[in-house]
């Protein structure tokens, strides 16, 4: 049925036909300039009245399918040349009138499904989005008739869609996480929705998710790499990423920890990874105290008097005991510093100390404490040819001190024996001089 | 006192050159107090001049192609990297992630840090891992005669 | 010349050396001067002593600028390196870098007490007029050295203290620009201005000083101490006016005074570094809390507090012609208080003098505090 030329009215099938056999050709969708000048008769009677339709003709203006030449009719059909209402609503000619819900995603997937049309807008762009949509909560529910999901509009908005690089579009990094919540954090429109174990679905997402980390390395680090809801979730195809799936997702970026974490004897026994220690919306960021069996460590929830309570103990012990040094061997570099000493060398190694506390903390993550205390062992290693180096200095400043100390006494010395000098001079002038007059 | 006496005399004599005596130590041990650090300091320390903006990095010859080096630039440290087509460039091996420190990965062809699995191109970009930014790029320079070269590295 | 009955060896080696100098030089004049020299003693003698330890300073600022100059590098690539490497490697660099900074100080501290014992004894009065302008102009070049020698370690503090010190003038109508352009050697502190200031502090000032010194120096030791017009009246009234030798006695006693200065500079080079700082970086935000020398702070804090229309005048200005006037009247204070030449020392002298040292006092401390 299709032709060659991929015109998305073809798709819609033989009414379609018909519209191009009416004169459809003329405004097409079509990158002519022609086509976005040409008056179109939609606007001439919207931009009039009053409401929801007025305000489409408005929020168009600043669309992106504007841009590229669609109008009106190219989603919703219809006659834009037609001079009255009637006429140009004609469903003969195709007219569908509100796309709401399936019929909003289907009438975008009419294009943006399409790999031959796409590729002359934008070929690098993915065809997929309407079939991730449908493996969606969103997708799935709409299929089983539920209307209050949202659909292509409720996250692109159905007439200022703007592309997702454009900071002022409501799919941008920055902006995504309000665009979920104005659904996911209203608790009226999220009434009767439940999780899979039939607990009523939250709404304190987004209020978790501004006390993360992942938040504040986006808006205060400017961080557009920073996770924001869909970078977990998946855009189109939105849903929970499942229990075992956390640690693939944090470890798309969280590499380093995954590798070691799933190749840790707790990968099996965490159901939610990763989540189990860190959270999923609220990640904080991560401290020494998480780690033993001390006050706020989260070994203890699982651990009490076993061997994994020993290795947990040992871990905190061995990376408190390298943290501890490095910052005593920072006081000191900073104290010879302070009074004047070549330290370049050793706050060089200072770094090296302080990567292998890094990497310590790293290793954690494998949840084995041979492992963390050699590379502690590798770091303490540093740390005591610092503090070497820092007895040396100290040697040197204890050296300038007595040196001080011994010109000092000279110093002393020669100011006694010149007052002393002084008085005898004086005297021996008194005698010569004979006693003063009374 | 009575002047012309021998008998009182005697003792202002010996407390006189007991204090001179007194005074000429002084002042002799505070001369040397001064004497001893301007000659010190006359004599130029070892290890040649003023470190400047630039630090000499190693030999080219250290330097096959698809290699990197890490090595002391004050107290912070860099790294020189020679790209598979011969070319040298230097970057400050600080990842900009946890401060630690990057190293060469030949196989393939990027500067890696153990930490956390950051990578960086040859151009110092950032491209894979926690890194937020690239690395700071320094000048690289090459001098001294054909054969033993030396890299010499400098900020701007 | 040989006296074998009398002298020993070495006095008859000595007595052959100063007949050598003798023979020609004739220092028979300047020896029999400075036997007869003679200091007046009374309860204000202890003031005396200032200018001498102003002079020892002085001279430890020569000795160990000189020093420093051997390692030191005048360019803006190199200067704070160059200051580390004096610090950190050169061996007891750390102690002449601290010793300059420290004498710096000290001398201009001392300069200033020397200059206010002065005020407040009438010693510039007839006939040392002159004695008190040299002084005077020496004390602005102790301060000008002070502000050049300030910006040459090229660290973060002093490139904003000086960027804001070289503007200051910039107020000034029609030449302020200029003035600025001169000091800066450009419109903005760079390089050039490090080579400017490296050139003002080891070459201009110092020429300038070692003239002006001797003057002063010239002045005081033929017109000798001045007595105050307290125990002069005294003396009038026929009280005697006690004496001492000015060698070996008062010299002795400077030499005192000059350990003691010695001792005080080691102990603050070994137990209070300057720290250098950061590098300048001229395009790095302007830190917290800079502030210029102490010695300027008064006149810096000063400045900030002028409103910024005085009379229908920029506030700035008012207070540099400010200064500037009251440098002048500094400068010319002998022939404005013509009374104390003639026995008749006007109090008002002495209250003005405390009142701007009580001003200046205040200003300074604010100065700390609120930066």
């Amino acid at each position: 049925m299709r032709t060659t030329t991929s015109r998305p009215m073809l798709a819609l099938g033989p009414l379609a036909l018909l519209l191009c056999l009416a004169g459809g050709e003329a405004r097409a969708w079509a990158q002519t300039p022609a086509a976005t000048s040409a008056p179109n008769g939609c606007v001439t009677c919207h931009e009039k009245s009053s409401g929801a339709a007025a305000h489409a003709v408005t929020a168009f203006a600043t669309d992106i399918h504007k841009a590229r030449g669609f109008t009106c009719v190219d989603c919703h059909g219809g006659d834009a040349a037609a001079t009255d209402a009637k006429a140009a609503k004609d469903p003969a000619k195709g007219y569908k009138g509100v796309l709401r819900g399936a019929a909003g995603v289907q009438a975008c997937a009419t294009c943006h499904s399409d790999a031959n049309f796409m590729r002359k807008f934008s070929p690098s762009q993915r065809i997929d989005q309407a079939a991730e949509y449908a493996t969606s909560v969103h997708g799935q529910r709409l299929a089983g008739g539920d209307t209050k999901v949202a659909t292509c509009a409720s996250c692109h908005t159905a007439h200022g869609i703007r592309a997702v690089r454009d900071a002022k579009s409501s799919v941008y990094p920055t902006n995504v996480a309000a665009t979920c919540a104005s659904c996911h954090a209203d608790a009226t429109h999220m009434a009767g929705y439940t999780k899979a174990d039939g607990t009523p679905l939250p709404t304190t997402q987004l209020a978790e998710y501004r006390t993360s980390v992942h938040f504040a390395a986006m808006t205060k680090k400017n961080d557009l790499s920073a996770p924001t809801c869909n970078d977990c979730h998946g855009n189109h195809g939105a849903r929970p990423p499942g229990a075992e799936a956390f640690v693939n997702v944090c470890g798309t970026c969280h590499t380093t920890f995954a590798t070691k974490m799933q190749a840790s004897a707790h990968a099996a026994v965490f159901d939610r990874g990763c989540v189990e220690c860190h959270s999923n919306h609220a990640v904080q960021p991560p401290s020494d105290t998480l780690l033993g069996m001390g006050e706020g460590a989260l070994c203890v929830t699982c651990h009490g008097d076993d061997n994994g309570a020993a290795a947990a103990t040992s871990m905190r012990a061995a990376i408190d005991s390298l943290r501890d040094s490095v910052e005593q061997s920072s006081t000191l570099l900073e104290r010879l510093h302070a009074s004047g000493m070549e330290v370049g060398a050793q706050q060089l190694a200072l770094r090296e100390a302080r990567s292998h506390l890094t990497l310590s903390r790293a290793e954690v993550h494998s949840l084995n404490a041979e492992a963390v205390t050699r590379v502690v062992g590798e770091g303490l290693a540093v740390t005591k040819g610092l503090d070497e180096a820092g007895a040396a200095a100290t040697a040197e400043l204890r050296f300038r001190r007595q040196g001080l100390a011994a010109s000092m006494v000279a110093i002393l010395l020669v100011v006694v024996a010149l007052l002393a000098k002084i008085k005898q001079i004086e005297r021996r002038q008194a005698e010569q001089d004979g006693p003063p007059a009374p | 006192m009575e002047p012309g006496d021998g008998v009182v005399n005697r003792p202002p004599v010996r407390r006189r050159t007991l204090l001179d005596w007194l005074l000429g130590l002084g002042l002799g041990s505070t001369g040397l107090a001064v004497f001893h650090p301007v000659r010190r300091f006359l004599v130029p320390p070892r290890g040649g001049e003023a470190e400047t903006a630039s630090v000499v990095a190693g030999s080219l010859s250290e330097l096959p192609p698809n290699s990197g080096k890490v090595f002391p630039f004050g107290s912070r440290p860099a790294i020189v990297v020679r790209t598979p087509d011969g070319e040298l460039r230097a970057f400050s091996a600080v990842c900009t992630h946890l401060d630690c420190t990057v190293q060469y990965k030949a196989d393939t062809s990027q500067m890696w840090c153990a930490c956390h699995n950051g990578i960086y191109d040859l151009s110092g970009a950032n491209v894979s891992g926690p890194p937020p930014r690239p690395l700071e790029t320094f000048v690289v320079n090459v001098r001294g005669e054909a054969g033993r070269e030396e890299v010499v590295v400098s900020r701007s | 010349m040989e006296d074998p009955t009398v002298a020993t060896t070495t006095s008859s080696w000595r007595a052959r050396t100063a007949t050598w100098i003798e023979e020609r030089y004739e220092l028979g004049a300047l020896t029999r001067f400075i036997d007869e020299k003679r200091v007046p003693v009374h309860r204000h003698s202890l003031w005396y002593y200032l200018g001498g330890m102003t002079l020892f300073l002085f001279i430890v600022q020569v000795v160990s600028g000189i020093m420093l100059i051997l390692y030191y590098r005048p360019s803006a690539a190199e200067a704070y390196e160059s200051v580390q490497y004096i610090v950190t490697r050169v061996e007891f660099g750390w102690l002449v870098r601290n010793v300059h900074s420290w004498s710096a100080n000290l001398l201009v501290a001392v300069a200033m007490l020397h200059m206010a014992s002065v005020i407040y004894l009438r010693a510039y009065r007839k006939p040392r007029e002159l004695t008190w302008v040299s002084g005077a102009f020496l004390l602005f070049l102790m301060l000008g050295f002070g502000f050049s020698g300030y910006l040459l370690p090229w660290n973060e503090l002093a490139f904003f203290a000086t960027k804001v010190g070289t503007g200051i003038p910039g107020a000034l109508p029609i030449i302020g620009h200029d003035i600025v352009r001169l000091l800066r050697g450009g419109d903005e502190v760079t390089g050039a201005t490090l080579s400017r200031f490296f050139g003002l502090h080891v070459a201009i000032l110092p020429a300038i000083t070692t003239v002006l010194v001797g003057l002063h120096l010239l002045f005081v030791q033929q017109q000798g101490m001045s007595v105050p017009p307290s125990v002069e009246a005294n003396v009038k009234k026929g009280e005697r006016l006690r004496e001492t030798r000015f060698f070996p006695n008062f010299v002795l006693h400077d030499a005192v005074g000059w350990y003691l200065a010695l001792a005080l500079l080691a102990a603050l080079a070994a137990f209070s570094p300057w720290e250098l700082g950061k590098k300048a970086d001229p395009f790095a935000s302007v830190p917290a809390g800079i502030r210029p020398e102490w010695y300027f702070l008064a006149a810096f804090q000063a400045l900030k507090f002028l409103p910024s229309h005085v009379l229908g005048i920029e506030g700035e200005n008012v207070g540099v012609i400010g200064f500037g006037a009251l440098a002048a009247v500094f400068v010319v204070l002998p022939f404005l208080d013509r009374g104390a030449s003639y026995g008749r020392p006007g109090r008002w002298v002495s209250w003005l003098a405390t009142i701007l040292f009580a001003f200046l006092a205040v200003m300074t401390v604010l100065g700390y505090i609120l930066a």
